[in-house]
């Protein structure tokens, strides 16, 4: 009995490590395109799969309503938005020759740079560090969300109803035709 | 079926929720600006263009309620703590909110006349005002990542918009464009910092995060999010090398709003560093120390330099408030040696008077360019001539900036040195040379725009008439005046005290 839910623990395991790799490199992959593509459109879509590949590694982490919120407003709301922007202004759609920056390799310099503190840091941190396979207590409780919101963060969640509606006027007032 | 329903659902636990227990006079200050600021806004709804004229006045008079509550909490003298610390209220905090809702009514003040002279959208300017000024009394008083986080975008993003309220000037678009960008881009860096905090300690408070972050020392990540977290603020206070946007910005702002984000948003950004940085990082001194050394020797000297080429009034005050941050920096520099208390004693001594000086000079601005209409330093030849109060308030006002005696600005310098030398630390008394050589440098600068207005000779063809100023603006400047004289003599030692309160 007790090899056999080893040997299930470790199906599981090397499902959920395939999985993830999987999703880490068309993540990866598809990050790479989105800043490359001189297409503003292609870049969105590309955006679409990085974004829909972070709510998979939420989903892999026992995060439910991290990956739903995900995939509500980044995916559902703000790319659709930027898709709108693009449709909606004179932007060029298709293929734009000055859309890409004019040094690319700065700008890797600085990536890469960025890139190698960040990968030292965090393996040194928690490279040693196992997250143990799907069990009760990694699985996050939603109403402990909604209960954190409306009682330790209350001040922060009345300020931001104060920030959308002072967007909102904003946005109006410098976008309106006059 | 419903049976085994409702068996399902009764094994669900369901964790009852608990009230939180609100300390409401503590949060008073702050439910009295939403109530005037939701007031204002319907008030606008209802009489649109006949109520116009009054917004102003409305506005202002809710800041100067939300003193009211301050006042009656100073004088309880309780260090108010809510949510197990996430938000507390103590002298420090009111200190701030004094400041920010007394500087949000200077700018009510100075943007009376501009506002209704220059066929802008007046109203909703206020309403963006309020909302600013909202997220400075929540950021005084929150000592937590999220509570932070939220008021430093609630007093940015009605700030991004406000920089763009010229619509037809495509400047005033270049400074919106321009500070957004920059200002999202340091949000970014700063969250990546926080979450790394988050991440290390489980915990948002900053001072769970200071004793859980306590005993690891200066392992690679915690380095990384301190200099993240900080990157982050530089952006906002503008410190140099994060400094780029705010000439450009400042420029093409409306100048009353170019006096809220030199002063007001800056002010707000230091209290958020000092929050941080104090709090949460209090045990890391050998990470936080050495790099807002650098910051700080950079900002002053750098922002020193680049001020005296310039020949426009506002980009020289511009880059002398990067000048000035780079002051404000200093003491945060050697908390260690001389405690938490001491620095941000300090800073905030130092915030209050460069307040009114800075606000006063503003306003002295923009009572000029009612005839000048530019900016330019050269405009302001001869204007002992045809304004001759303004021009001895400019002199006062850029005495103080300079740290001359007896005005306020020399008596926040000596703070600043003060802490800086107690120590006697090579670091402190390093960093107290590059500023004594900062404060030279920027005597110069000041003196230059001091003699064109006194001795040159004003150009062919200007007015000479007397000038006239709005009553509003009269106001702005007597009460900048007023606190630019008090507290470099009669209110030196007061304001001492009062600082000196602020109970960690």
């Amino acid at each position: 009995m007790s090899q056999l839910a080893m040997l299930a623990a470790e199906t599981q395991e090397i499902a959920t490590n395939f999985f993830f790799y999987t999703i880490a490199i068309v993540s990866v992959l598809s990050a790479l395109k989105m800043v490359t593509t001189d297409n503003v459109v292609h870049s969105a879509l590309w955006l679409l799969i990085v974004l829909a590949s972070v709510a998979a590694v939420y989903v892999f982490l026992g995060a439910e309503f991290a990956a739903a919120t995900q995939i509500l407003v980044y995916i559902g709301a703000i790319l659709v938005l930027l898709l709108f922007g693009v449709m909606l202004t004179r932007a060029q759609i298709g293929h734009e020759d000055d859309l890409n920056h004019p040094q690319p390799m700065q700008g890797l310099m600085v990536a890469v740079i960025l890139f190698a503190t960040m990968v030292y840091a965090l393996a040194d941190a928690f490279g040693t560090t196992r997250l143990d396979a799907l069990s009760e207590q990694r699985v996050e409780r939603t109403d402990a969300v909604a209960d954190a919101i409306f009682s330790t963060y209350i001040v922060p969640f009345e300020a931001i109803s104060v920030l959308l509606l002072a967007a909102l006027i904003g946005a109006i007032v410098v976008a309106r035709r006059d | 079926m419903v049976a085994t329903l409702l068996g399902i659902l009764a094994q669900i636990e369901q964790a009852p929720f608990v009230r939180p227990a609100i300390d409401w006079h503590a949060v008073a200050p702050e439910l009295v600006l939403l109530a005037g600021g939701a007031l204002v806004t319907v008030f606008d709804l209802i009489f649109m263009e006949r109520g116009r004229k009054y917004i102003p006045t409305l506005t202002g008079l809710t800041f100067l309620a939300a003193l009211v509550p301050v006042l009656t909490l100073w004088d309880n003298g309780i260090a108010r703590s809510l949510f197990d610390g996430a938000y507390i209220t103590d002298r420090y905090a009111l200190v701030l909110k004094a400041l920010f809702l007394l500087s949000g009514y200077v700018i009510v003040l100075m943007s009376t006349n501009y506002m209704a002279e220059g066929d802008y959208y007046d109203s909703e300017y206020y309403q963006l005002i309020s909302a600013s000024i909202l997220g400075m009394l929540v950021m005084a008083s929150s000592r937590d990542l999220i509570g932070i986080f939220v008021a430093l975008e609630l007093i940015s993003i009605p700030a991004y918009l406000m920089a763009a309220w010229r619509k037809r000037d495509l400047k005033s678009n270049e400074a919106g464009l321009k500070y957004m960008l920059m200002g999202v881009f340091a949000s970014a860096i700063m969250l990546y910092g926080m979450s790394l905090l988050y991440g290390l300690t489980g915990d948002t408070k900053l001072r769970s995060i200071s004793s859980a972050i306590a005993d690891q020392g200066t392992t690679p990540i915690i380095t990384m999010a301190i200099i993240f977290v900080i990157i982050g603020f530089g952006f906002k206070v503008s410190a140099v090398p994060f400094h780029t946007w705010a000439p450009d910005t400042y420029e093409g702002a409306p100048t009353p709003l170019t006096a809220f984000l030199a002063v007001a948003s800056k002010a707000a950004g230091f209290v958020a560093l000092m929050n941080v940085v104090l709090y949460a990082f209090e045990f890391q001194p050998e990470i936080a120390e050495p790099f807002i050394w650098l910051l700080s020797a950079a900002t002053m000297t750098v922002g020193n330099l680049i001020a005296i080429r310039q020949t426009n009034v506002v980009r020289l005050l511009a880059y002398s408030g990067v000048a000035q941050a780079g002051y404000m920096l200093a003491p945060l520099a050697v908390y260690e040696v001389n405690g938490i208390e001491a620095s941000a004693s300090a800073v905030v001594t130092y915030l209050v008077i460069y307040a009114a000086m800075n606000l006063g000079a503003f306003a002295v601005i923009m009572a000029a360019a009612r005839r000048t209409r530019s900016g330019e330093i050269d405009s302001y030849r001869g204007m002992l001539n045809w304004a001759p109060g303004l021009t001895v308030l400019m002199t006062i006002f850029l005495f103080s900036l300079a740290g001359i005696p007896p005005f306020g600005g020399w008596f926040a310098k000596f703070e600043v040195f003060r802490v800086l030398l107690t120590g006697n630390t090579f670091s402190g008394v390093s960093l107290a040379v590059i500023a004594a050589v900062n404060s030279v440098v920027a005597a110069f600068y000041y003196l230059n725009i001091m003699k064109n207005m006194w001795f040159m000779d004003a150009p062919e063809g200007t007015d000479q008439s007397k000038l006239k100023i709005p009553s509003p603006l009269v106001a702005a400047l007597a009460i900048t005046l007023i606190v630019t004289l008090v507290t470099g003599t009669v209110l030196a030692g007061p304001l001492r005290n009062a600082t000196d309160f602020l109970a960690f």
